[in-house]
């Protein structure tokens, strides 16, 4: 019997369909990927097995481990104009680039007095400095600044629902009432209890007496 | 491997031509790249969102106001948490007689404990729930009317739960207590963020004396 011979080929492959799929899922992985957002503290939340997403605008408060409280609105416009009113009121200055700025950079945990000395630094440094908590004082409730993040959070958030609902309707567009401003607790799972309480009752003195805790997700057991 | 192929030497002739080349790109260092991207978007994506727990608190009173007891319960459960995690329950009013029961965060600490003293409304909801994987999906008549009556059986349960804690006890214990009463379907529960009275605290460094 004659040899069988191999065909002498090269091994080569069309790899277009490949490129074109790998592509096509990097484009998907890209579009949906929603970066998070540079957090200055790390925070380990417990579980827990509640399925309730995390509502669409949020000031949320997020608590490490040490009890330093930062703070973070979703809304950037809202943030921005809280951060006004907190300007005013502690007297502090900011050119308009740097209100931006840090209405978009993620959670903040600088006492007011604290801002123009964080800003006279370089941006290169400014990440790794310390931030050291927003201040909240138990007895002088009202006057503490984390009262008053909240409070004026919560009526710029207001304002801000209540003109999207005007707009929406004048031109006719359908809105979402679920769109309305949540406050969220996130703390790290070693937290101790007193200084949530200590948030817990600023937040009521604000008049906010609905919240959510933020967890992580758990399963749930099967009895 | 996709190769490039090498076109030979065409100066032979008198005319120039352009040389032929083949349109095959080496597509290997592409596909590198695509897949280098793919596995980073794929590792740094977060699928699932943080999820919430629901807690709603009564406005703030005013401390000045001397009528405002803390809050007691007749027939109930109240659940205290210290640091160490350790948990203290007691059934019903608080005197000086209340004995204190200790527990833990397993199974058969406290979801046990908490189930049974929830059996009457959990009994109910468990025959509820049979009564819906009966009816066809598309009834939803019959659903909502099942729904209304989960909502009185919860309305109408009898067991309270209030969680009190001595400010040592960690916020996953909070979160675990918590999610622990969703767990065994209590319909009725409050975090008392006034803290222990007195008597409690006592009661509690009495038990961990013992």
């Amino acid at each position: 019997m004659p040899k069988v011979s191999m065909p002498r080929s090269t091994p080569s492959l069309d790899m277009t369909p490949m490129v074109d799929l790998a592509f096509l899922l990097v484009t998907f992985f890209m579009l949906t990927a929603s970066f998070r957002s540079p957090e200055p503290v790390f925070v380990d939340p417990p579980t827990s097995t509640t399925d309730v997403q995390i509502p669409k605008q949020v000031f949320l408060v997020t608590v490490d481990e040490t009890g330093k409280v930062f703070i973070d609105l979703t809304n950037p416009a809202v943030k921005e104009l809280v951060l006004k009113d907190m300007m005013k009121e502690f007297k502090v200055s900011m050119d308009s680039q740097n209100v931006k700025k840090f209405s978009g950079a993620g959670p903040m945990g600088l006492s007011m007095q604290d801002i123009p000395r964080f800003l006279a630094l370089e941006v290169s440094k400014r990440e790794k400095i310390q931030q050291g908590g927003i201040p909240y004082d138990t007895v002088n409730i009202k006057k503490s600044q984390l009262y008053l993040w909240a409070y004026n959070a919560r009526l710029r958030a207001h304002d801000d629902f209540t003109q999207r609902k005007f707009l929406a309707k004048e031109r006719g567009l359908p809105f979402d009432k679920e769109n309305y401003i949540q406050f969220a607790i996130k703390a790290d799972g070693r937290t101790k209890y007193d200084v949530l309480k200590h948030v817990i009752q600023v937040f009521r003195e604000a008049k906010v007496k609905n919240f959510q805790m933020i967890t992580g997700l758990e399963s749930k057991p099967i009895d | 491997m996709s190769e490039i192929q090498s076109v030979g030497n065409s100066e032979k002739g008198g005319k120039k031509r352009a040389k032929k080349q083949s349109t095959r790109v080496d597509m290997t260092p592409l596909v590198d790249l695509a897949f280098l991207l793919l596995t980073f978007f794929v590792l740094t994506s977060t699928f699932s969102q943080p999820k919430v727990l629901r807690m709603i608190f009564p406005e703030k009173l005013d401390p000045k106001n001397k009528d405002i007891k803390q809050p007691e319960v007749k027939d109930g459960l109240t659940i205290l948490l210290s640091d160490n995690d350790k948990i203290f329950w007691y059934r019903g009013a608080l005197n000086a007689k209340t004995v204190l029961e200790e527990t833990d965060y397993t199974k058969k600490g406290l979801r046990k404990v908490l189930v049974e003293n929830n059996l009457p409304l959990l009994t109910q909801l468990r025959a509820f729930e049979k009564e819906l994987n009966k009816i066809d999906v598309k009834d939803t008549a019959s659903r909502s009317a099942i729904d209304i009556k989960v909502k009185e059986a919860q309305r109408d349960s009898k067991l309270v739960v209030l969680l009190k804690n001595d400010d040592k006890a960690t916020y996953r214990n909070v979160i675990d207590v918590m999610d622990e009463f969703m767990i065994t379907q209590i319909a009725k529960y409050f975090a008392v963020d006034e803290g222990m009275s007195g008597l409690e605290k006592k009661l509690i460094t009495q038990k961990i004396k013992i």
